[in-house]
This record gives structure tokens, sequence and C-alpha cells, in this order.
């Protein structure tokens, strides 16, 4: 199992059987002997031309119906290049020199690309819009086969170098499980194309992508921002295949440790339960508030959690309400541009405030799911940084279940907690222990914020490990606090998932570990073997680096 | 005839707005340029996409639009109102 970082663009996470793609288009010799006729030339290059228009329209119609106008004025932009008179006379006078319609767009384009790429922000990415629409002439004039991208088989995680708007709108979402690309950016149109999609996809990997193979197995997590190779397989289970268990297990010394799955659409409840998932840990609930033009409805949003519960009748749910901002930008929210998106409005901030509707909505939803499900509720509130805002939140609910009461409809206050995410939330871990039934440490941002290192930034990668003895000290200091002040803790972030830290995660007391589903049979193989070694546990919050830690675990 | 005209899109007369700008010129008779307003670049086809991105025009900006032909006026009134209406959010 390696873990490869980029940036997450969509909340959601997938597992899938990896495709390359490469649009670059090899163009067809010419034989010397042969004499080429311009006529000829330019007929075909009209012909290639009415192709690519009609191919263009249908992708407009299709992006406008399944994304919206906006997305799908990417396409009118490209028809507007298609038969712009620079590019017609261009290939004109090209041809009229001897060359081939191919030769003829490939040279034609090239010169525009070249000028615009020497240009600044925005005008830059019409080089790409550029690139994009040659390449799609230069298919057609090929008749090259490519991967048909809107006949993908289901299952496919798509790894591209870099993906053009037009190829991700004719992407299936159905049959795609996630997109991860070597370049690109988060407010590419082909990101803000697969936001929309929902399918779950991390791009500006970096050149390590490469490396994987057409037909190995992934998991593309949009939420960590990681693309993890051969999740199934870690140095811990390499050796034998990991056997399933259904029950809930104990750690060598006899405690009992709660191993649920961290979900992103209910299509993963019913693999989580196959894979012996105690629970869900984290249900994310961005996915109801992507693909669409207006927010879920309370309904709608009843029906999710209903199905989330009914598919766990004797396990715990925890759904973490919605966590929008940050790298996580909704649609039709118009969330505030902001020069730094991870320090502004993002997650709580928005429910309290901007977003105060849509909390009230989703709060409704799920008092009313909580009574009526199956298995037991539980709700968490994202980057809660002040015992205030928890205060707030929970006036919140308490006004949610008194308007429900009022109204006569069945409903339950369910059970409470807070995500750790910000150092802020470590120092007051205490005060909202003694508010909440439990607190659930997301390590990918609680590591972010701790080290003040950007997930997605390749310049920092070595300090985005949680392995840093502050981090490690953080996690540390919110079991004991969160535990003295009468709460459970859990940990949601990549770190539960590596059966190689479970000891360690185990020893510093942490009662449930939620992790993307496919690595749950693996950490629930280590927590039997484990046991708490206190004496490992100090000397590895004793050490000064994250060497010393990595020594002490015999990691190598 | 000559408008000068502050561009209003956030973005400045990059795709979307440039491709409306474009279409909505592709809809009249007469000649039409479009240029910076201070004439440090010569006024370039108004029915080039190519071109009119080309300028690289910001926002806050100014341009001249010139018109040359019967339609002439109707033109300039439908570009200005391209020019200077704010993009849509989508």
């Amino acid at each position: 199992m390696t873990t490869l970082s980029g940036t997450g663009v969509t909340p959601l996470a997938g597992v899938g059987t990896v495709q390359w793609y490469d649009p670059q288009v090899e163009l067809s010799g010419v034989d010397a002997s042969e004499s080429i006729d311009p006529e000829t030339e330019l007929a075909t290059f009209e012909q290639a031309r009415d192709t690519a228009r009609d191919e263009l329209e249908t992708e407009r119609e299709r992006t406008a119906d399944r994304i919206g106008d906006a997305e799908a004025e990417v396409f009118e932009a490209h028809l507007g290049f298609l038969d712009d008179p620079q590019i017609t006379e261009g290939v004109e006078e090209t041809v009229e020199a001897g060359s081939t319609a191919q030769e003829a767009v490939a040279e034609t384009f090239g010169s525009h690309i070249e000028q615009f790429e020497s240009m600044e922000g925005r005008f830059a990415e019409r080089a790409a819009d550029l690139r994009d629409l040659r390449d799609r002439l230069l298919r057609i004039l090929t008749d090259s086969d490519r991967v048909d991208l809107s006949e993908l088989p289901d299952g496919t995680v798509l790894l591209a170098k870099d993906l053009a708007p037009s190829d991700t709108a004719r992407l299936d979402p159905d049959a795609v499980a996630g997109i991860a690309t070597v370049g690109g950016g988060r407010t590419s149109h082909s990101a803000i194309f697969a936001r929309s999609l929902a399918i779950p996809a991390v791009v500006d990997v970096g050149e390590e992508l490469s490396d994987i193979e057409d037909g190995t197995e992934v998991l593309v997590d949009g939420d960590a921002g990681t693309v993890v190779v051969d999740p199934e397989s870690t140095p811990a289970t390499e050796a034998a295949t990991v056997e399933i268990r259904t029950e809930q297990v104990t750690t060598a010394d006899g405690r009992a440790i709660e191993v649920a799955a961290n979900v992103g659409t209910t299509d993963e409840l019913a693999p989580a339960v196959e894979r012996g998932a105690d629970g869900v840990g984290l249900f994310r609930t961005e996915f109801l508030f992507l693909d669409r033009e207006t927010p879920p409805t309370e309904t709608e949003q009843y029906e999710t959690y209903r199905a989330a519960l009914d598919a766990f009748p004797t396990g715990r749910v925890v759904v973490r309400t919605l966590d929008a901002g940050g790298d996580k930008p909704i649609p039709y929210l118009d969330l505030p541009d902001e020069e730094n998106p991870f320090l502004g409005a993002r997650g709580i901030r928005l429910s309290l405030d901007e977003n105060a509707d849509l909390f009230e909505t989703q709060l409704r939803a799920l008092l009313r799911a909580g009574a009526d499900g199956a298995g037991d509720l539980a709700v968490m509130f994202p980057m809660v940084a002040t015992v205030a805002e928890l205060d707030q939140v929970l006036t919140r609910v308490e006004s949610v279940s008194d308007d429900l009461t009022s109204e006569n409809i069945a409903h339950t206050v369910p059970e409470l907690g807070v995500m750790i995410e910000t150092p802020s939330a470590v120092f007051c871990a205490r005060e909202f222990a003694e508010r909440v039934q439990f607190l659930s440490i997301g390590t990918n941002d609680l590591t972010q914020y701790v080290m003040a290192a950007s997930r997605g930034s390749e310049a920092v990668t070595d300090l985005h490990d949680p392995l840093h003895p502050a981090v490690l000290r953080a996690i540390d200091r919110t079991v004991r606090e969160g535990h003295q002040g009468g709460a459970w803790v859990g940990v949601c972030g990549e770190m539960a998932g590596e059966p190689e830290l479970t000891p360690l995660l185990v020893g510093l007391g942490v009662d449930e570990l939620s992790m993307s589903a496919v690595t749950i049979p693996a950490v629930k193989a280590a927590v039997t073997a484990a046991d708490s070694d206190a004496t490992l546990i100090e000397s590895v919050l004793a050490s000064e680096t994250r060497e010393a830690v990595r020594d002490r675990l015999h990691l190598g | 005839m000559e408008r000068v005209v502050t561009i209003v899109p956030e973005a400045g007369l990059h795709a979307r707005p440039a491709s409306r700008f474009v279409q909505t010129a592709n809809e009249f008779e007469c000649e039409l340029r479009i240029g910076p307003a201070d004439g440090s670049d010569d006024p370039v086809n108004a029915r080039s996409m190519l071109a009119v991105t080309g300028l690289g025009v910001e926002h806050g900006e100014r341009v001249s639009v010139i018109a040359d032909g019967n339609d002439a006026t109707a033109a300039l009134d439908a570009l200005e109102d391209v020019l200077s209406t704010e993009e849509a959010v989508g």
C-alpha cells in the first residue's frame, strides 16, 4: 500500500481499477511520394470541423442538462474558436503551401497556443482550451481510436496527466469511481465539473502518479486529497488474505475498539457492511449537496440518513453535518472567494452564519431519522474551534427539537460530538467533552493546522505527517481530556486506516477508529494483536523527531 | 463610429464574456473592431475569438469598439450591453 498526496477537489472517496487516459494524438505520417491536393485537404478539414461542431454541440447540451448552463459555456468558447476566421485563414494558407489538413491544424493551433501560453492568469487557460480543441480535430482527422470516456466500465478510476473540461463532462458518474491527475488545480474547469458530477477527484498529485499501471486497484480520497495504491495490500496483510470479521474486536488486553467506516455516499454502505464495519464513524453529507442546482429537501435528507441507519441496525452511524468551504465548495452556495479558504469560513462557521437555514433543515432531517432508523444515530460538527460555537450549536439542536415537538413529529436528540481538527479544539477538548458525548479527531486537518502545512502543497509534504511528535501529543491530549470530560474519543482521519499505526492509536487510548471500508479487515486484525503498551507510548510521545517516532514503532 | 466601454465582467474579456461578445458581433452585418481605448494596441477583428481574447483585457479596463456599416449603431448598443453586464454566476 502506497499513499500519494495531491489536492482533493471533491469531498468523496471511491475505489476502483485504474485506466490511464492520454488524449495525445499521433499524426499520420505522409509518404513523401504521395502528392498532396490542397482541394482535398481543405474538404477534409471542413468535414472534420463539421464533426467537431456536432460533437461540441452535443456535449454542450449534455453538460447544460447534467451540470449547468454556466459550465456548458466552455463548449460555447470552443465553438467560437472552431469557427474563428484566424483559424480558418491559418489552415487554408498552410494547406495552400503544401501541408496536409492534419499538419495545418497542428501548426495553426500551435502558434496561437504559444501566444496564449505567454500570457498570464486566466488567459493562459485559453491555451488549454485551444489544445483541447486541436486534439479533438486531430483525433477526427486521424480517425484515432481513443478511450471512450462516456463508455468506461463500472468501477473505473481514470488517471491522466490532466483532463480537459470536455473530457470530464463526458464521464458517467455512475461508472467512474474516481479521477486523479498529475497536474491541474482546484479551480480548473475539470475540477469544477468533477465536483458537480460528484465524482471523487484528486488533482496535482505529481509525477509519482505516472508510476501507477493500468489495472491497479486504487482508492481516490478527495476528502483527504490522497490516492492510495493497492489499498488492501498493506505490509501486515500482503502475506495472507485478511479474514473479514463481522463482530466487534477487542485488543489482546481486552479493550473493545469500534472499527467503523468512512462513507461518502449511500452506495458505500453495503461494501462497508460486507467488510465487517461495526458502524459508520464518518458519514460525509456533502454528496447530498453536490450535482444539483438547489439544496436537498428535508425529506430527501431524512431518507438518506434513514438508509444509513437501516444499513447498520445494531451499530452506530456518525453523521457529519455539512462541511462546506475550505477545499469543499458547493456550487450554489456562492461562498466568498477567500484568500485562504482553509483559514476562512468553512464547516460549522458557515452553518452558524450564512447557511443557518441549511443547517436547520439538516438537523430536522437528522433528528427525525434518529427516531425512525434502525441503528443508533450520532451527529458531529466539523471545524468547531470555540466553546461559544459549540454552545450555539447545542442551542440550535435544542430549538429544532422543540419545533419538532410542537409540530408533533417523532424525533430523538442523538449522541452529539465535535470534530477535533484545530489546535484550538485540542486545547478546549475538556470543555467540549463536558458538553457532548464524543470527540472525533480528523487527523488530516489536525495535522495541517498543527503543522501549518497545507495538505495540497508539494513543498511541505514532509511537514504534513501525523507522526510528528506535535501531532501525536495533540492526539494524546485530546484523548486524555476527552475521557476526563466524560466523552469517548474516535479517530476518523487517514491515519485510522493504517494497520501499522493501530497499536499506536489503541495505545493512546482511542475508543473508535473510522476509515475507508477497504482497510477495515486489516485494522480489525491489527486491533486483536495490539495491547496497550504504556512504555512504548511514553517513549513515542517523548520523541523529538518523527524519525525517532518511526524507529520506535518499527516503521521503515 | 466608435464607442468607449469599461469592462464590467469580473474575469475581464476571457472565454465566456469573449464568446458572448463574438457571438453578438456575428449577428450584425457591419465591420466591427475592438481595441484598448488608450490606443496601446491596434484594434482587432471583433468576430475572432482568438483576437478578442488575445487582447488580454481585464476587468475595469476601457476598450474602444469601432463599427462601420448600416447597422453600426445597433451593433454598438448590443456589444456595449455584453461588455457592461456582470457575468452570471453559474
